[in-house]
C-alpha cells in the first residue's frame, strides 16, 4: 500500500492573503463563428473590468495589472501554439509577464492557483486570470479524438478515441460498490440543465426528465448523451489582488484559499494506498469499505479530488464542508465524475455519496446546493475556460450578484436569446463561502478552491 | 560560402485554394485540412509491444531490494516511481478477472474497431495495475474470467494486438 511522505502533507500557506475582485465570461456555444478567439477572450475581459462595481475605471485598472496566468486546454482546438502571446498582446498587457497553463480539464483552476501564486508570493498586486477555448474548429468527433489524446495515447487512446469511455468502466464499477442507481446518476443531469435554464449563457439548457435522459443516445455505457458535457467557444476572466489592492478596487472582495491534487493520468496505474482523512473524518472510518472494495481509491474515487480538499480546508480551517459551505460548483464533466467527487470532498463519506442528490442537499435551497451554474453539463465547458468560470459563479453569488449577472436583459440580447418568461433566480440567501472543484483527466489533477466573503 | 541570389523573381502561388466552410455578410469560416504522419517511439517499452506479436503479456518489476514497493506494472514502465531503480521485464499470465467495463457506441474519428464493442479492465494476479483492453467474444460481468488473444499475424503493433475472451 502506498504511504504518503510527511513532507508531502505540508499544507499550503499563502506568504500574503489573496482576493478576487471581479469576474467576467462570454456566452458559451457550441459554434462561434462571429468572432475570432482573442475577440470572445476582449468580451469576458471587459465584462470582467465593466460589470463588477469596482471603484477604478477599466482603463486605471488595467494600468494596475502586473501578472496573467492564462488558461488554455489543447493547442490542437485552437490550432495554435503561443495563443498566450496573441491574447496578451489583443488585451494590451505586453510586457507583463504571463504563464500560459496547462493541466487538461483542471486548466482553468489550475490557472487561478497560479494567480494566487503570483499574488501571494509578492510577484504582483493585482493579476489577471484569463482561460478560453474554442472546439469548434472540427466537427465533434474529431474534437471527441483530440480530447481522447488526453489519455495515454500508447495504452487508452485507441481505445474508443472518446473521454466517456474512459469514466464509464468507473461508472459501472462505482455501481456495484456503492449501490448507484441510473436514476440518481441522471437526476444529476436533470438538476444542472434545469438550472442552465436561468443563465443566459448556456449552451445546453433544459427542462429535461429522468425518463429523458435514460433514453438518450448512448455514448459508452451506462452513459447517454445527456450525461455528459458540452464541447464549447468561449472564455472566462478573473481579476485576483492582495489585500490592499483588493480593498482599493472593491468594497466586496471575496478571499481565496486554494490547493490542488494529481494522480496518475491512466486509471490502470491506480495502486492500492492510504486515504487521506478530511478534517471531520476519523481513523479507521473506512475500514468497512475498503474490505469489500479491497483498494482505495479503485475505480470508484479520485485521490487528486480527496489530496487537493485536504489541503484547501486546512489551509482555510475548513471543518465540515456540507455545514460550512453555502454552494458548491462540481466539475460535472460526467453525471458520474460529479457523483464521485461528493465522497472526495467530503460532501457525504464515501460509499454513501448517492445520498447528497436523494438527501436534497444539493439543490436550490438544500443545504449545499451545487452548480447552480448549470455546471458543465447544462452551461459550458470550453476547458481553459472552465475552472476560472466557476470561480466566476461562486464569486457572483457570494456578491449577491446572481441576478444581475443571470437576470439581467443586457446578458440575454449579448447572448442574442430571448429570457424566459418563467426565469427563476438562483440567488443563495445570504451566503458566506463556496467551493469550486476543477477536475483533469481520469482524475489526473483537481483543484480545490474555496471562496469565502471578505466584507 | 553559400551566396543568395540576389536577381529578380517571379513567385507563383502553388497551393490549394481553401474553400468556404460557412459564411455570413459579417463573417467566413475556411476549411483547412491537413494530413501528415507522426512518428511515435514505444522507447524503452518496445519489448511490450513486440511481445504481444509474438503471444506473451510482458510486464515489468522493480526489482530493487531497498524499495518499498516492488510494484509489477502493466502498463509496464522502464523506470520505478518509487524508488527510481530501472525496472525488470517479466512475462506474466495472460488472463485474468474483469475489474471494470463500459460498451463503447459513440466513438471518436478513427476507431479502429467495429462499434459497439465491449472495453475491459482486467485484474492480473501479481500486477499491481489494472489492465485496459477489449473483450472480442461475449458479455462482461465483474470478476468474470478472461484470457487473452494476440494478434500475432498481420499484427497492428499497437495495443490494439491484445484482445480478450471468456475463459
Amino acid at each position: 500500500m502506498i504511504k504518503f511522505g510527511k513532507g508531502n502533507l505540508r499544507v499550503p500557506q499563502w506568504s500574503r492573503r489573496v482576493f478576487m475582485v471581479a469576474g467576467g465570461c462570454t456566452p458559451f456555444r457550441k459554434y462561434f463563428p462571429e468572432y475570432k478567439l482573442e475577440e470572445l477572450v476582449m468580451m469576458g475581459y471587459k465584462m470582467m473590468l465593466e460589470d463588477n462595481d469596482l471603484k477604478l475605471s477599466p482603463k486605471e485598472i488595467k494600468d494596475s495589472i502586473q501578472y496573467a496566468a492564462y488558461g488554455e486546454f489543447a493547442d490542437h482546438f485552437q490550432d495554435q501554439l503561443l495563443c498566450e502571446a496573441k491574447i496578451h498582446d489583443y488585451l494590451g498587457l505586453d510586457p507583463l509577464w504571463n504563464t500560459g497553463i496547462k493541466t487538461g480539464g483542471a486548466t482553468g483552476g489550475a490557472a487561478m492557483l497560479n494567480g494566487c501564486m503570483a499574488i501571494a508570493s509578492g510577484y504582483a498586486d493585482c493579476a489577471l486570470v484569463s482561460g478560453w477555448e474554442r472546439m469548434d474548429e472540427v466537427d465533434t468527433r474529431a474534437g471527441n479524438f483530440y480530447i481522447a489524446t488526453a489519455a495515454c495515447k500508447d495504452f487508452e487512446t485507441r481505445m474508443g478515441r472518446i473521454y466517456s469511455s474512459y469514466y464509464a468502466p468507473m461508472a459501472n464499477r462505482f455501481a456495484e460498490a456503492y449501490n448507484l442507481s441510473e436514476v440518481t446518476r441522471a437526476k444529476v443531469a436533470v438538476k444542472n440543465r434545469g438550472y442552465a435554464m436561468s443563465n443566459p449563457n448556456a449552451q445546453q439548457p433544459g427542462h429535461h426528465t429522468v425518463e429523458e435522459v435514460l433514453e438518450s443516445r448512448m455514448s459508452a455505457y451506462p452513459l447517454r448523451f445527456l450525461e455528459c458535457c458540452a464541447m464549447t467557444a468561449g472564455s472566462a476572466s478573473a481579476l485576483l489582488c492582495n489585500e490592499e489592492m483588493a480593498y482599493k478596487l472593491s468594497d466586496h472582495p471575496v478571499e481565496i484559499f486554494m490547493a490542488g491534487g494529481t494522480h496518475t493520468l491512466r486509471v490502470a496505474d491506480r495502486r492500492h494506498m492510504e486515504i487521506p482523512l478530511l478534517p471531520n473524518e476519523e481513523p479507521g472510518q473506512y475500514d468497512e469499505l475498503l474490505k469489500e472494495s479491497g483498494r482505495w481509491p479503485g475505480f470508484e474515487s479520485f485521490l487528486a479530488a480527496r489530496f487537493a480538499a485536504y489541503l484547501a480546508y486546512r489551509m482555510a480551517g475548513v471543518h465540515d464542508p456540507l455545514e460550512e459551505m453555502d454552494l458548491v460548483e462540481l466539475h460535472d464533466a460526467f453525471t458520474i465524475s460529479d457523483i464521485q467527487t461528493y465522497g472526495d470532498i467530503g460532501l457525504r463519506p464515501y460509499g454513501q455519496e448517492p445520498d447528497y442528490i436523494e438527501s436534497g442537499d444539493a439543490y436550490f435551497e438544500g443545504k449545499c446546493p451545487s452548480n447552480l451554474s448549470g455546471g458543465l453539463l447544462g452551461t459550458m465547458h470550453a476547458v481553459g475556460a472552465t475552472g476560472v468560470w466557476q470561480a466566476c459563479e461562486v464569486f457572483w453569488q457570494l456578491q449577491d450578484r446572481y441576478d444581475y449577472i443571470h437576470g439581467d436583459k443586457k446578458w440575454w440580447d449579448r447572448a442574442g436569446k430571448e429570457k424566459p418568461a418563467d426565469w427563476k433566480s438562483l440567488q443563495v440567501k445570504d451566503p458566506k463561502q463556496g467551493l469550486w472543484i476543477s477536475h483533469a483527466g481520469v482524475g489526473s489533477h483537481v483543484t480545490c478552491g474555496i471562496l469565502r466573503k471578505a466584507w | 560560402m553559400t551566396k543568395a541570389y540576389e536577381g529578380p523573381l517571379t513567385t507563383k502561388y502553388i497551393g490549394t485554394p481553401n474553400d468556404l466552410f460557412d459564411q455570413s455578410d459579417d463573417f467566413w469560416v475556411i476549411n483547412w485540412p491537413r494530413t501528415f504522419t507522426h512518428h511515435h517511439t514505444y522507447g524503452l517499452l518496445t519489448p511490450f509491444f513486440k511481445g504481444l506479436t509474438e503471444g506473451k503479456l510482458m510486464a515489468t518489476k522493480c526489482t530493487n531490494p531497498e524499495c518499498t514497493e516492488n510494484s509489477t506494472w502493466l502498463p509496464p514502465r522502464a523506470d520505478c516511481p518509487d524508488c527510481y531503480a530501472r525496472t525488470e521485464w517479466v512475462q506474466v499470465p495472460s488472463e485474468g478477472k474483469i475489474y471494470a467495463y463500459t460498451m463503447l457506441d459513440y466513438a471518436g474519428i478513427g476507431i479502429e474497431m467495429e462499434t459497439p464493442y465491449w472495453q475491459i479492465d482486467v485484474q492480473i494476479d501479481g500486477v499491481d495495475t489494472i489492465f485496459k483492453g477489449w473483450l472480442k467474444q461475449g458479455k462482461p460481468v465483474t470478476g468474470m474470467p478472461v484470457k487473452a488473444e494476440f494478434r500475432t499475424e498481420n499484427p497492428t503493433h499497437t495495443i490494439l494486438d491484445i484482445c480478450w475472451v471468456p475463459k
